[in-house]
């Protein structure tokens, strides 16, 4: 009976690998913090800007309506100053009978004006 | 009542003279509000200096008609002398909801054309000093999404 001996194969076992061999991970915690920072900050600088240009944009629009409302005001003003003597006639016309009767009067004893709808 | 005496009615009275209405739409108006506000700040002034005495409709129907009048010259001026880039401003606002910011490309023209023929600025009132007016800015960081 013949025995077969178990040996290490010819030119010996392979050195153990005992070295780290971790793969690449990325950039560093401090990269990313700084990195998400700088993102962030430029972020917050445009929403900044944009804001300060939103208030420029908004008081620009206004100045515009500021402008125009004198325009449109004495317009409305003919309208109305219009329509006032039409219903002032309206209404000499139909309490022509009462004695004392002013159209139009104010039911405050005030001068200052009130416009109709207000009433 | 009889409809002859209301529409007899409805006629202004003799003694205010006429005054054409503008009938100029939102869109021109918003347009020409700078320019307004410039070539007729003396008599919008007075007309609202005359409001903030009566609130009343008849009380200031004289500056009301210098106001109107002043505009309407105005208007006229500026469709004499800067027709083309007067219509391509408010066409553009009418199609952008009436938003400058959107049309400065078309309001850039008109501005200057403004200045070189009738001698008219653009100013916003109350920008902080030593700082550009928000329609010279050429680089916004608002600007329209939609090229």
């Amino acid at each position: 009976m013949s025995y077969r001996q178990d040996l290490p194969p010819a030119g010996g076992f392979e050195s153990v690998k005992y070295k780290r061999n971790l793969p690449l991970r990325g950039p560093g915690a401090l990269v990313i913090l700084g990195g998400v920072s700088a993102v962030c900050a430029f972020g917050f600088w445009r929403i900044g800007s944009g804001n300060v240009e939103r208030r420029e944009l908004k008081r620009e629009t206004t100045w515009a309506r500021i402008h125009l409302v004198p325009l449109l005001l004495a317009e409305g003003d003919r309208a109305a100053y219009r329509e006032g003597l039409r219903v002032a006639a309206i209404e000499a016309e139909i309490m022509r009978d009462v004695k004392g009767w002013v159209p139009r009067q104010d039911v405050y004893n005030n001068p200052r004006y009130r416009s109709p709808d207000g009433l | 009542m009889s409809t002859t005496t209301e529409q007899q009615a409805a006629a202004p009275p003799q003694e205010i003279p006429k005054v054409a209405e503008l009938g100029t739409t939102s869109g021109p108006l918003k347009s020409a509000a700078f320019f307004i506000g410039a070539y007729c700040k003396e008599y919008n002034e007075d007309f609202m200096l005359c409001k903030a005495e009566s609130r009343d409709p008849g009380h200031c129907l004289k500056e009301g008609r210098r106001v109107t009048r002043c505009a309407t010259d105005l208007i006229t001026k500026m469709r004499e002398n800067c027709l083309a880039q007067f219509e391509a401003h408010w066409g553009c606002l009418e199609q952008n909801n009436q938003q400058y910011y959107r049309c400065r490309t078309q309001e850039r023209p008109l501005n200057t054309c403004m200045f070189e023929k009738l001698g008219l600025v653009k100013v916003i009132p109350g920008t902080p000093e030593g700082q550009k007016q928000i329609h010279e800015i050429e680089n916004t960081t608002l600007k329209r999404q939609q090229k």
